[in-house]
């Protein structure tokens, strides 16, 4: 997952590099699955989102679509 | 004796909190009074269920969110400096922390530095400047080449 200044560097990158122009993800949404992935992480009781939580956390963060289905 | 396998996991993550690494095995087995050997067991079934990423030779790689080599995710938080595999990881280390963070990064096309902060839970960018992430493969993959998601 890469940081770019703005869409149209994305768009740039894609096309030097021949990737596929994939979803865009906004620094909130980022933040958002940050929190959720690695909130507890230093307690304890920490453990990796599997399944339908990482499905869940998708869709509350807006995250919806083929590109973040978990096969 | 050996300890469990969640015990090491959090003694790693309490350690690479305060110092900004994760220990080595040799550390963990001597912080924990545990023998090496047992202690490189764990790391193994701790990588198995996707909770840490080991080199060849069996010590720590990543601790997610934190990596224990040097990148050009570099988060500051708390006077310690951490690095980060990417911004998700970066954001991340601010979350487990649940501190103030300064990220250290830059634009994947252009190369410019870009500076990123957390500040009272919430992402912040300077004024005027504007960031979006991309990710170049599909969820189902990530964990197939999880360095290069």
């Amino acid at each position: 997952m890469l940081l770019f200044r703005d869409e149209e560097h994305v768009g740039r990158w894609c096309t030097s590099r021949g990737v596929p122009r994939r979803p865009l993800v906004t620094l909130p949404q980022l933040w958002e699955l940050a929190v959720a992935w690695y909130g507890e992480r230093l307690t304890p009781a920490a453990r990796r989102p599997m399944g339908d939580e990482v499905r869940e956390i998708f869709a509350r963060v807006g995250l919806v679509g083929e590109f973040w289905e978990l096969g | 004796m050996p300890l469990s396998d969640d015990a090491v996991r959090h003694h790693v993550y309490t350690v690479t909190a305060e110092r900004g690494r994760p220990p080595r095995v040799a550390d963990v087995a001597s912080a924990l009074g545990m023998a090496p050997g047992d202690v490189a067991a764990a790391f193994g079934r701790l990588r198995e269920r996707r909770l840490l990423l080991l080199a060849g030779n069996g010590e720590i790689v990543m601790a997610p969110p934190f990596s224990a080599v040097p990148t050009p995710f570099q988060v500051t938080s708390g006077g310690t400096t951490y690095f980060a595999n990417c911004v998700w990881d970066a954001y991340g280390i601010a979350a487990a922390l649940g501190r103030d963070a300064d990220v250290e990064a830059s634009c994947a096309c252009c190369g410019e530095p870009m500076a990123l902060a957390v500040r009272g839970g919430a992402p912040l960018l300077a004024d005027g400047e504007t960031a979006v992430a991309h990710f170049a493969i599909p969820a189902r993959h990530w964990w197939d080449d999880l360095p290069h998601t």
